[in-house]
C-alpha cells in the first residue's frame, strides 16, 4: 500500500523536477517555476502520506534500513527546499536539488519495502537519533548541490564568460551564504543525531563507545563538518568553501556506503546488537 | 474643403548635433505654449512634441507643415540644415518606428517609449491632440509593445557601466556592509559608481592622486575621500574596486593583491579595470577569489547586446511595417464614412418624409398603425442601404478612392463637404479657409490620410 503511495510521489518528483529544469532553460517563463513549486509541494504531501502509511504498516522499522533513510532524507530534503525557497526565492536552485533528490529517490521507489526485526522500543527510543542523522545528510545533500552550483558560476564569474549559465545561476554571494546556512544547519543535526545515538547506545548496546565502525566513520565525519564550521568562522569562504562542502559530503557518502557494503561490520546492520546477524542493509 | 493629414518634421541624432538639438529641446509649460502655437493657425489642428536629448520631432494633423517647421527655425536658425520632413504613411511609420525604440541611439533602449507617452500626455493636457493624434498614438504604443514582447530587441546589458553592475551583482549579490573603492578621478569610473550604488553599499570610498580633484569627485559621488598612498590598506577594506586613472602603468598589481587578499582572510574582491592603458595588471586575476575585468571585457557584453539586438531588429521591423499598414487601411476605411454618412442621413430623411406624407393621407391610424408604416420606411433603408455601405468599407479599406467618388456621385452627395459642419447660419461668417489651401490642392492622395 505504501509502496504505491511512495510511486506517486516519486512521479510528483519527476514533474517538478522536469519544471524546474524548463525553467532553468526558459527562465522567461516564470510561470514554470511556480509549476515546480506546486509540484514539489505537492509530492512532499503525498510523501509524507507515504511515510505515514509505512509507519502503520510496519511500525516504523522500514527506516532503520539504508532504503528507508533514502525515503526520510528524500522528504526532509524537498521539505528544507520548500523552505528555502520561501526563505530566499532561489528556483535556480530547484533545478539543482530537485533532480538530486529524484535519483535518490528512485531506487527506492523500484524496489520493495524491507524491514529489520527492530524490537519496538528501539524504534521507539532511536526514532529522534535516525530522524536528525538523516535531516543532517539531507541538508549535507543540499550544500552539496548549493556548491557544485557555485562552483560552476565561479568558473563563469572567472573564466568572463557571461552566457546563459552566468545569467541564470544566483550569485556567488547568495550561493556562499547558502551552503554556509546549510553545513550550519546540518552539523547542528549531525550533532544532536551523535549524541541521541550515543544515548541510545549506551541504553541498547550498554556501551556509549564500542569502536562500531558506523561510530567511528560518524565521528570522523563530524570532526570533518566541525573543521569546515570552525574555518568558516575563521574566514574561509569562497571557492575554497565550496570544494570543501563537495569533499565533505563525497566523504560522506562514502563512509556510509563502505560501513553498509561488509555485512556484519557494523551492528547498525538489522539487528542492532539484538540478535545474529540478519544482513540487511541499514543506515547510519 | 480641407484635408488634413499627418505631417512630421524633426531632427534627431542621426540628423543634427548637440548644439542644434539643445537650442530646440522643449519640457514643461514651455512645451505647452508651443504646442498651443503649433494649432493656432489652423482651427481643427492636431500637434505633438516629442522632445528628448536624442531627438525633437513635432508632429501635426493638419494641412501643412509649415508651423511645424517654424517650431524649429524661430529657435534655432542653422536648423533647417538638419531637418527631415515626412507625411503621410512615412509619417506614420517612423513615429512607429520611433516608440518601438527602432530609431533610437541604441536600439531597444527602454525609455524613449515612456517619453513618446510622456510628450502624448502633454499634448493631452494642452489641448492639441485630438481624435487623429490619439489613435495614431494608441496604435504607436500598441505596436512598441508588441515590439517589445514579442522580439528580444530589450534585452541583454548596452552599457559598460551596467555591465559593471551585472558582474558585481553575480559576484556578491548585493552590497550590504560592503565598500566600494573608486580610484582615480576618471569619467567611467564616476559613471559606473553611480549605477553602482543602486546595490546598497555601505561605503564608496575615493582615492586619487591629486586630492583637490579627488575630494572634488568624492562630493560629487557622495564618497569619503582617502590619500592615494592608503591604496595598499583600501585594497583590505573594499570589495569592489574601480580604477580609472590617467596612469600608463600598472597602479595594481598581483603582489598587493595577494598581500590585500591574506589581511581580507580571502574575502572575494573584484577588479574593475575602466582605464586605457590598462592600471591593473592582469595576472590579478590568477589569485584565488578575485575576479577581475577590463575595459575590453566589459565592451564584449556590450557588443554582443548589440549584434544581437541588430538581429532582432529586422524582425521588429516587420511588424511594425505590418501595424503601420494595418493603422493606414484603417484611416482610409474611415475617409469613406462621410460619404456614407450623407448617404444614410439623406435616405432616412426620404423615408421619413414619406412615411409621414402617406400617415397624413391614411389619416385616423392608431399608435400601432404608425410605428408599423414607420417601421417599413426604415427597413427598406437597412436592406437597400446594406451592401453598398459594406463593400464601401471594402474598397475604402483597399485604399480604392474611387468607388466612394462613384458612390457620391451616383446618389447626388458632396463628397467633400465637412460631414458634421452645421451649414453656416445666416449673418455667421464663413469658416475660415486656411492659409495654404493651394498647396493641399496638389498633395498626392497615396500619401492623404484624411480623418
Amino acid at each position: 500500500m505504501s509502496i504505491i503511495v511512495l510511486r506517486t510521489a516519486t512521479i510528483l518528483y519527476a514533474l517538478a523536477a522536469v519544471l524546474y529544469v524548463a525553467y532553468f532553460a526558459r527562465p522567461r517563463h516564470a510561470r514554470l517555476a511556480t509549476a515546480g513549486f506546486s509540484a514539489l509541494a505537492a509530492a512532499f504531501v503525498v510523501h509524507a502520506v507515504a511515510i505515514g502509511a509505512g509507519c502503520s504498516e510496519f511500525g516504523g522499522k522500514e527506516f532503520f534500513t539504508v532504503r528507508g533513510g533514502m525515503i526520510l532524507a528524500v522528504w526532509l530534503a524537498a521539505g528544507a527546499y520548500l523552505v528555502l525557497h520561501k526563505l530566499y526565492r532561489l528556483p535556480s536552485v530547484g533545478a539543482f536539488v530537485v533532480p538530486l533528490a529524484l535519483v535518490a529517490l528512485i531506487p527506492t521507489a523500484l524496489t520493495d519495502p524491507s524491514h529489520p526485526d527492530v524490537p519496538a522500543e528501539l524504534v521507539r527510543n532511536a526514532a529522534f537519533h535516525v530522524t536528525a542523522a538523516v535531516l543532517a545528510v539531507a541538508l549535507f545533500g543540499i550544500a552539496f548541490g548549493v556548491a557544485l552550483m557555485y562552483l560552476l558560476q565561479e568558473r563563469e564569474v572567472k573564466g568572463k564568460r557571461f552566457g546563459a549559465l552566468f545569467s541564470r545561476l544566483p550569485s556567488l554571494g547568495t550561493l556562499d551564504r547558502l551552503n554556509q546556512r546549510l553545513v550550519r544547519a546540518g552539523f547542528v543535526a549531525f550533532t544532536l543525531a551523535l549524541l541521541a545515538g550515543t544515548l541510545n547506545a549506551a541504553a541498547f548496546w550498554k556501551s556509549y563507545w564500542s569502536w562500531d565502525p558506523q561510530q567511528v566513520s560518524s565521528l570522523a565525519i563530524w570532526a570533518l563538518y566541525a573543521t569546515m564550521v570552525q574555518l568558516r568562522h575563521r574566514g574561509w569562504h569562497g571557492r575554497r568553501y565550496a570544494v570543501l562542502t563537495v569533499v565533505g559530503f563525497v566523504v560522506l557518502a562514502g563512509a556510509m556506503g563502505a560501513v553498509q557494503s561488509f555485512p556484519g561490520a557494523t551492528r547498525h546492520t538489522g539487528d542492532y546488537g539484538m540478535r545474529a546477524a540478519a544482513p540487511t542493509e541499514v543506515l547510519p | 474643403m480641407s484635408e488634413r493629414e499627418l505631417f512630421l518634421v524633426g531632427l534627431s541624432h542621426h540628423s543634427a548635433p548637440i548644439e542644434v538639438r539643445e537650442r530646440v529641446a522643449l519640457s514643461g509649460d514651455a512645451l505647452k505654449a508651443a504646442l498651443q502655437e503649433l494649432v493656432r493657425a489652423e482651427a481643427a489642428s492636431e500637434a505633438l512634441v516629442v522632445s528628448t536629448c536624442n531627438r525633437v520631432e513635432v508632429l501635426v494633423h493638419a494641412a501643412s507643415d509649415a508651423a511645424a517647421r517654424a517650431f524649429f527655425t524661430e529657435r534655432a536658425a542653422d536648423a533647417r540644415a538638419h531637418l527631415y520632413a515626412k507625411r503621410g504613411v512615412d509619417a506614420v511609420r517612423h513615429f512607429f518606428r520611433v516608440a518601438a525604440s527602432l530609431d533610437s541611439m541604441v536600439v531597444g533602449e527602454q525609455q524613449i517609449l515612456g517619453q513618446v507617452k510622456e510628450a502624448y500626455g502633454v499634448a493631452c493636457a494642452a489641448g492639441t491632440a485630438g481624435a487623429f493624434l490619439s489613435r495614431l498614438c494608441n496604435h504607436a504604443f500598441a505596436t512598441a509593445k508588441r515590439v517589445r514582447t514579442e522580439t528580444e530587441i530589450g534585452r541583454g546589458i548596452t552599457s559598460l557601466s551596467q555591465v559593471a553592475v551585472e558582474l558585481v551583482e553575480k559576484i556578491f549579490g548585493d552590497l550590504a556592509g560592503r565598500a566600494i573603492l573608486l580610484a582615480g578621478a576618471g569619467k567611467m569610473g564616476a559613471l559606473s559608481a553611480k549605477a553602482l550604488a543602486g546595490l546598497g553599499a555601505d561605503r564608496l570610498l575615493v582615492a586619487n592622486r591629486s586630492p583637490e580633484r579627488g575630494l572634488a569627485l568624492a562630493a560629487q559621488v557622495h564618497g569619503a575621500f582617502r590619500a592615494w598612498e592608503e591604496l595598499p590598506r583600501l585594497l583590505v577594506e573594499a570589495d569592489v574596486i574601480l580604477v580609472s586613472t590617467g596612469a600608463d602603468r600598472h597602479v595594481i598589481t598581483k603582489e598587493m593583491v595577494q598581500a590585500a587578499m591574506k589581511a581580507r582572510r580571502d574575502r572575494s574582491m573584484c577588479l574593475i579595470d575602466l582605464s586605457v592603458p590598462r592600471n591593473v595588471d592582469p595576472a590579478c586575476a590568477e589569485v584565488m577569489d578575485v575576479y577581475a575585468y577590463d575595459v575590453d571585457d566589459l565592451e564584449k557584453v556590450v557588443a554582443g547586446t548589440r549584434e544581437a539586438r541588430q538581429e532582432e531588429a529586422t524582425r521588429a521591423e516587420r511588424l511594425v511595417e505590418a501595424d503601420v499598414l494595418a493603422f493606414v487601411q484603417e484611416r482610409r476605411a474611415r475617409a469613406a464614412l462621410p460619404v456614407l454618412g450623407k448617404l444614410r442621413r439623406q435616405a432616412e430623411q426620404l423615408a421619413r418624409a414619406e412615411a409621414e406624407r402617406t400617415l397624413a393621407q391614411l389619416g385616423g391610424l392608431d399608435e400601432r398603425g404608425r410605428r408599423s408604416v414607420e417601421a417599413m420606411a426604415q427597413a427598406i433603408v437597412n436592406k437597400l442601404l446594406h451592401a453598398p455601405t459594406a463593400r464601401l468599407k471594402k474598397a475604402a479599406a483597399c485604399g480604392d478612392a474611387e468607388l466612394p467618388a462613384a458612390a457620391a456621385q451616383l446618389f447626388g452627395i458632396e463628397p467633400d463637404a465637412p460631414d458634421a459642419a452645421p451649414a453656416p447660419a445666416a449673418g455667421e461668417p464663413e469658416r475660415r479657409a486656411g492659409p495654404d489651401d493651394a498647396s493641399r490642392a496638389g498633395s498626392p492622395d497615396a500619401a492623404r490620410l484624411s480623418s
